[in-house]
């Protein structure tokens, strides 16, 4: 059922990225070069997106668990660490010189375009750099916290461990 | 991805969703055009980047500009803030300093 669920929410993630525009490079570029001719209708989307997301994300904010009954899971992590910046810093470069971003550059592949194919093996491969580079890191920091009693998630963000382990919708892509 | 994955279905459910809409668009009306001008070499090193990037920060335009921002979350808001930035930088330099 949460197979189900996640797949219908994929596909209305995936048919909103296609009807507002967001999974046409051209049209991404035209937003950010704002020294050119500026399109400024991508910030819409964003701005409808967080409207409708604030009201979900504060109802999910009171609810201990899903709709489907499994623990409600959010995000936890508060410190603004140089990996966030760092991070981001990286992915705004790669947008900037493609214009996709994970969610479009998939809903790109699907649609069969071979060049999504090229940027999302490429993607993936970076999300392997991650995981040789970052994992070390990150497992010291998990033994650290496993410690103290603290349950890391895979995105190394902490949740009190009186939360049964179970990662949450957000902070991926 | 990681072995400390343990629910690993539903978010490959949500990645046959995104890869099938497309195909349930195409249902109702035709496909829009998708335009990408970058070249092999560039989606390669744009693709290395975000990914490694939309890892080492947790969350990309979705997870951060969207979930994110929509909790008022401030990681997410200086995330956000940091790749429009880098983004907005970065068509300048390729389309307006580089090649001018």
């Amino acid at each position: 059922m949460q197979a189900l669920t996640a797949l219908l929410a994929g596909l209305v993630f995936g048919v909103g990225l296609i009807v507002s525009g967001m999974v046409n490079p051209a049209k991404v570029l035209g937003f950010l070069d704002l020294a050119g001719q500026w399109d400024p209708s991508l910030a819409l989307v964003m701005a409808g997106a967080v409207a409708v997301g604030g009201i979900a994300f504060a109802v999910a904010g009171k609810r201990s668990t899903t709709l489907l009954g499994t623990p409600m899971m959010l995000p936890a992590a508060r410190n603004l660490d140089p990996r966030l910046l760092l991070g981001s810093l990286l992915f705004g470069v790669g947008w900037g010189l493609a214009g996709f971003c994970p969610g479009p550059a998939l809903v790109a592949l699907g649609a069969g375009y071979a060049k999504a194919a090229v940027f999302v093996v490429a993607m993936l491969a970076g999300m392997f750099v991650f995981e040789w580079t970052g994992t070390s890191a990150d497992t010291v920091r998990a033994g650290g916290r496993a410690a103290r009693g603290e349950r890391v998630t895979p995105d190394g963000e902490t949740t009190p461990s009186a939360l049964p382990l179970r990662p949450g919708p957000a902070g991926g892509t | 991805m990681r072995p400390a994955f343990p629910d690993w279905t539903w978010r490959a459910a949500f990645i046959a969703g995104l890869l099938l809409a497309p195909a349930a668009y195409a249902i109702f009306r035709a496909l829009p055009a998708m335009t990408i001008d970058a070249g092999y070499p560039t989606l390669i090193i744009a693709g290395l980047l975000v990914g490694v990037g939309t890892r080492y920060a947790a969350g990309c335009t979705s997870g951060h500009g969207v979930c994110g921002v929509s909790r008022a979350s401030p990681r997410s808001l200086v995330a956000t803030l940091t790749f429009m930035a880098a983004g907005f930088v970065t068509v300048y330099l390729v389309r307006h300093a580089l090649n001018s």
